[in-house]
């Protein structure tokens, strides 16, 4: 019975982990992430056009993944190598993601309405076994992060960028290559999420994903662990329980469809409120330079 | 460049692992296009094959042997206020009908004569009044590094303190008084929803950029439970929305003989003017208004001379929301007349696309209305594309994508000249 709980929660833990995972795991780099919300939609529009075309869920898992880590390295490219808002690129990259996503979803949905595909041909079939791995790979995935970030070079030049961008290039690390690393890596995690969402979650796509947001929640799932991989994933399973059991939680506190649907959103503003006035921003600080633009000056013309 | 230099650089060149790796591939890439075409005609495979041999070709030619320098110019580029939003327009355009011909077969011809047409339409009046007042109120907060993007909930707040004055008050029998109510009112809870976030940002830390964007979703969400349920109308043909608000209280159409009707009001006008300029005063004469200004440029100027940052960033928060919120106010008593169920996919993103206003006018009040012209030209150049086949949604999505995209990056012009050197 509790077990059953805990299964029924994978779809949506392994989709909010990996893309608040991939979020955390950007930003170590010092790039502001907001395009998080559009790019997960773009995610999962491909994955469902990708998916209904050749009726194989991998494929568009991989179609998914590729697509987001190039958009991270664009990203990451362009706020590294010129001198721009990060904020500014980050939210028009949220628009062209939903634009896009669009754009790429609807002819599948009508391609699949006249072909009479149903869900069932195109996404996973959750069983059992599918269900724990949904729970064990993101967690080894998040383990093997951790290791990346503390006992690798990689993960020393991310950290280092993250914190001092300037200092770090002086001591030899090449910044923009940490940056777009860290960017693929990233943005790959948050694609493989948007994919689930499709494939294992919704099972489906509809034109008004947009209006969901539920890439802001992973944002702030992201935001409030610190963006340390394993307390993201404890985050990331109680947003996930509430997303999960919300119509549940709806009938036991005798709440309407629309305050179930509010609810993930306060607890998110809440729990990035508990994370800022209390030790844990000290003991889990933000990159010192988040979002701060990485200008050098040419000596050399 | 000396010619023995140039032939040694050649066998350089010839000998560098990148090199040897394209003439592989180049190799592989004829192989896999002769399978393909001669044994089993793949369109897919040949599609793939050419465009990563294109993207490493490009790659090893232009992108490994030059680099790009950004050097900051002594004094900004003369006219770049203007010069950069159309610079910015014009690649950003082009870019979505990249987009949107490539993935819809539509020709970019007559996306084109689409925004072009939209521009000479009456309609977009309506729009670029909303789109002013909304830029208007973010140009307020964006001034001061304040990055409001909740501005859609709320103008959302402000429509239902409207609605509810308009419905269920007795004030609603006093037609003159109750407009001017419900705009000082929808004000006033615009103001009071931003300054949650601007609180939580100066006092707690907490960007507000996800606070405000996290909070439009509630904000909608509540409205959804009135509309839904204590104010689900009585007259209303079996649609789940409320009732229509007393005509009394409707904004006047614009009308000027001889002239097609407007769908612009009077009272809408009006509040934008004098919105505007009271706006453009508090900016530039006002103490609040030098210290947001600051605020945006030096923060820690502000601290170093005893005023209170925090206190500061609240207030640019609020007077924004209270702009944000008479939007509301004038779009249900000018516009909707009423509330539908879910409001979230019926009202038409002002929120968002006034970030776009705001950018474009470069943060200047007097450009606003132009950039607020330019922008509801491009989201009735949607509606316009919609109506020859494809969604007015995505078409908006990507214009904004895109044209605040090429804006973010060009803007970077007037202050910073970039070079391309051979490596």
């Amino acid at each position: 019975m509790v077990v059953d709980i805990i299964l029924n929660i994978a779809p949506v833990f392994i989709t909010y982990y990996l893309v608040a995972l991939g979020h955390g795991f950007f930003e170590k780099s010092g790039v502001l992430n907001l395009a998080i919300d559009g790019l997960f939609i773009l995610a999962a529009s491909v994955t469902f056009a990708v998916s209904v075309y050749t009726l194989n869920p991998w494929l568009g898992l991989l179609a998914a993944v590729i697509v987001d880590s190039l958009f991270g390295v664009f990203l990451a490219y362009v706020t590294t190598k010129f001198p721009v808002s990060h904020g500014a690129v980050g939210l028009s990259l949220m628009f062209l993601g939903y634009g896009l996503g669009l754009v790429v979803g609807t002819p599948a949905n009508f391609y699949a309405s006249a072909r009479e595909i149903n869900p069932a041909d195109y996404t996973l079939k959750i069983t059992t076994d599918i269900e724990i791995a949904m729970y064990v790979i993101p967690l080894l995935i998040g383990l093997l992060l951790l290791h990346i970030l503390n006992y690798t070079k990689l993960g020393v030049a991310i950290r280092a960028s993250g914190e001092n961008p300037h200092a770090a290039a002086s001591l030899g690390v090449d910044v923009l290559r940490t940056r777009l690393i860290a960017g693929a890596i990233g943005y790959a995690l948050i694609g493989a999420g948007g994919a689930f969402f499709t494939l294992a979650w919704r099972s489906g796509w509809d034109p008004k994903l947009y209006l969901l947001g539920y890439g802001w929640i992973a944002f702030a799932i992201s935001l409030s662990a610190g963006r340390h991989p394993l307390l993201t994933a404890l985050n990331a399973w109680i947003f996930a329980g509430l997303v999960r059991y919300q119509f549940t939680i709806q009938v036991v506190a005798g709440l309407g469809t629309e305050a179930g649907k509010m609810l993930p959103f306060i607890a998110a503003i809440a729990a990035m409120v508990i994370f800022n006035i209390t030790p844990l921003r000290k003991i889990l600080a933000t990159p010192a330079s988040l979002g701060k633009i990485y200008y050098k000056e040419e000596k050399t013309v | 460049m000396v010619f023995k230099e140039s032939s040694k650089r050649f066998r350089g060149f010839i000998t560098e692992p990148k090199v040897i790796a394209l003439i592989i591939g180049t190799i592989l890439y004829v192989v896999v296009m002769v399978v393909a075409t001669l044994f089993y005609f793949n369109r897919d495979l040949i599609l793939l094959s050419t465009i990563v041999y294109t993207i490493y070709y490009l790659y090893v030619t232009i992108v490994s042997y030059t680099r790009i320098i950004i050097i900051k110019r002594v004094k900004p580029i003369p006219f770049s206020g203007a010069l950069i939003p159309i610079m910015s327009l014009v690649i950003g355009l082009l870019l979505s009908s990249i987009i949107l011909s490539l993935a819809r077969g539509i020709s970019p011809v007559d996306l084109f004569f689409a925004v072009g047409r939209a521009f000479f339409q009456l309609t977009v009046i309506k729009d670029l009044v909303i789109l002013t007042l909304v830029g208007i109120s973010l140009v307020l907060a964006f001034t001061g590094a304040v990055w409001n993007i909740g501005s859609e909930g709320q103008i959302h707040m402000g429509m239902m303190v409207t609605t509810w004055i308009a419905l269920f008050t007795a004030l609603s029998s006093i037609p003159f008084l109750a407009k001017i109510v419900c705009v000082i009112l929808a004000g006033v809870f615009g103001a009071l929803w931003a300054a949650i976030a601007g609180l939580l940002r100066a006092y707690a830390g907490i960007d507000e950029v996800p606070i405000t964007l996290m909070m439009n979703y509630i904000a909608y969400y509540i409205l959804d439970i009135l509309v839904y349920g204590p104010w689900k109308g009585e007259y209303t043909y079996g649609y789940i929305r409320t009732d229509e608000i007393p005509h009394g209280m409707w904004f006047q159409r614009v009308w000027i003989p001889g002239l097609p009707s407007l769908t612009a009001t009077w009272e809408a006008l009006l509040l934008a003017i004098v919105i505007g300029v009271l706006a453009w005063l508090l900016l530039k004469y006002t103490t609040i208004g030098l210290r947001i200004r600051v605020l945006g440029s030096n923060p820690d100027i502000l601290r170093s001379s005893g005023i209170s940052v925090p206190l500061t960033i609240v207030l640019a928060l609020t007077i924004s929301g209270f702009v944000s919120g008479v939007v509301g106010a004038v779009y249900v008593l000018g516009d909707t007349h009423r509330l539908g169920y879910p409001i979230e996919g019926q009202t038409a993103n002002h929120g968002y696309l006034g970030i776009l206003v705001a950018w474009l006018s470069m943060l200047d009040v007097r450009a606003v209305p132009v950039a607020a012209y330019i922008v509801s030209a491009l989201r009735n150049a949607g509606l316009l594309v919609q109506i020859a086949g494809i969604g007015g949604t995505e078409t908006m999505f990507v214009f904004i994508g895109s044209v605040l995209l090429t804006y973010s990056v060009v803007r970077i012009l007037s202050e910073y000249s970039v070079k391309i050197r051979y490596r």
